[in-house]
């Protein structure tokens, strides 16, 4: 093999490497938030009675979710330049609206999954229907969906690394910045590999814990 | 628009035409490497088992991007020998569809009802032929939508090789791009391309689950 190990100039970069951790980790968050938000919203259209707003919603999923995410974010980053937004933006926008579609798939199905019995009860009741959505039917349906969200959360921290394509200084960039710098190009990429793995590893767990049980009125952990 | 087209039709289709050869070739190779390592693991083989349940592991906690460095930057630099961004991109998109269609080929295996293969068992069937006429055809129909599930994955990812300066169609539209900076019917176009492509393939993988396992649910592909 004859590859000489050297890891102290990555140690030395160690800096380099963390920010680069933490912007990952930063965009990470913001494409979840955006994509949990856009898929509420159309998941909830999809799911809807009426008609309009589910062709909508299909629209959306499959118009969004057969392109690929790298394109989404060159959209904004190359197609919108005039709007010169900075590039941490134009990849959080393209990780939302991508990630958005998938969320918004599990979402749908996390509310067809809720029986009909339940909102008819609530209205029997005398909730409203917003009041009914919020209380009754969203938790249900979250619980219903929670170890696939789990899964699109870690998809979306390892999508994240696209970013490195328009100079975000997320963790992929930052290895190649390292890279050139000190030419440890196998203990760089090794390194970063290690990173991500950890980064999902624990993400999933996290978000297994912090979702609401899977069945009601009990708590675990 | 119309000019742009025409112009660069010829670089825009070769770029296609890598593109679809990269998401075939490594949607064939790939899924024929997943058969040993999904039945490794259904089968539970010592050590063998282990390291197939370490390399999906692995995988799907690797970015793509990543494995593509891996591929062409970090390997090539561990074991001294020289690479090009389309073979790397290859060998990178190959290892990892085969990773994630391991995956759904060993969930199809383990649905396959205990109740079938006790009753293959029951009538004198050796354990090879348990597999073979029972568990694998059932299960290979039920890991069917799945599969196109990572087809279609697979074929959006391909524009990642763009990033280690392959020119399929992502990076030829780019390269456009650079010289003519038109990227808002450029980027529709690739757009256009990739959304007819995929839906293509959910459709073929929704009529061939159709024609093999009429008897199983329609499919419900995850894109």
């Amino acid at each position: 093999m004859g590859y000489h190990f050297d890891w102290a100039p990555i140690w030395q970069h160690r800096d380099q490497i963390a920010s680069g951790l933490l912007v990952t980790i930063a965009l990470s968050i913001a494409g979840l938030l955006g994509a949990l938000l856009i898929g509420l919203v159309v998941g909830t259209a999809g799911a809807s009675r009426r008609r309009p707003a589910r062709v909508a919603a299909v629209l959306y999923v499959e118009g969004v979710r057969n392109v690929p995410l790298l394109l989404h974010i060159y959209l904004w980053f190359l197609g919108f330049s005039a709007l010169q937004l900075p590039a941490f933006l134009c990849a959080a926008f393209g990780l939302s609206i991508y990630s958005g579609a998938y969320a918004a798939e599990l979402i749908r199905t996390g509310l067809a999954s809720v029986p009909a019995q339940q909102s008819e009860a609530a209205s029997a009741l005398g909730l409203k229907r917003w009041t009914t959505l919020r209380f009754v039917i969203y938790p249900q349906a979250l619980r219903a969906i929670a170890p696939s969200l789990a899964s699109l959360a870690s998809q979306l921290i390892k999508d994240s690394s696209l970013a490195s394509v328009v100079a975000v200084g997320e963790l992929a960039y930052e290895a190649g910045a390292v890279d050139a710098d000190t030419f440890r190009t196998f203990e760089v990429y090794a390194t970063i590999t290690l990173l991500y793995l950890l980064l999902v590893t624990v993400s999933s767990h996290l978000i297994l814990r912090l979702a609401p049980p899977a069945t009601p009125g009990r708590r675990h952990g | 628009m119309g000019e742009l087209l025409l112009h660069n039709a010829p670089f825009l289709l070769a770029g296609l035409r890598a593109t679809l050869a990269l998401a075939g070739w490594s949607a064939l190779v790939g899924t024929l490497l997943a058969i040993p390592v999904a039945l490794l693991r259904y089968l539970d083989v010592p050590v063998l088992g282990r390291v197939c349940a370490f390399y999906i592991w692995f995988i799907r906690g690797t970015p793509l991007l990543v494995v593509l460095l891996l591929a062409y930057f970090a390997l090539p630099a561990l074991f001294g020998y020289r690479t090009t961004a389309a073979s790397a991109a290859l060998v990178g998109f190959i290892v990892f569809l085969a990773a994630y269609a391991a995956q759904d080929m060993l969930t199809g295996l383990q649905s396959v009802p205990r109740g079938l293969i006790e009753g293959a068992a029951a009538l004198g069937l050796t354990r090879f032929q348990v597999i073979r006429l029972v568990v694998a055809p059932l299960g290979a129909r039920i890991a069917l939508p799945a599969l196109f599930g990572q087809y279609v994955r697979m074929f959006k990812y391909t524009s990642v090789a763009s990033a280690l300066g392959a020119t399929e169609l992502t990076g030829s539209v780019l390269l456009v791009n650079g010289r003519v900076f038109q990227p808002l019917p450029l980027l529709g176009i690739a757009a256009l391309v990739y959304l007819v492509v995929c839906l293509a393939i959910s459709l073929a993988g929704r009529w061939l689950h159709q024609r093999l396992a009429p008897d199983f649910a329609p499919a419900t592909p995850e894109g």
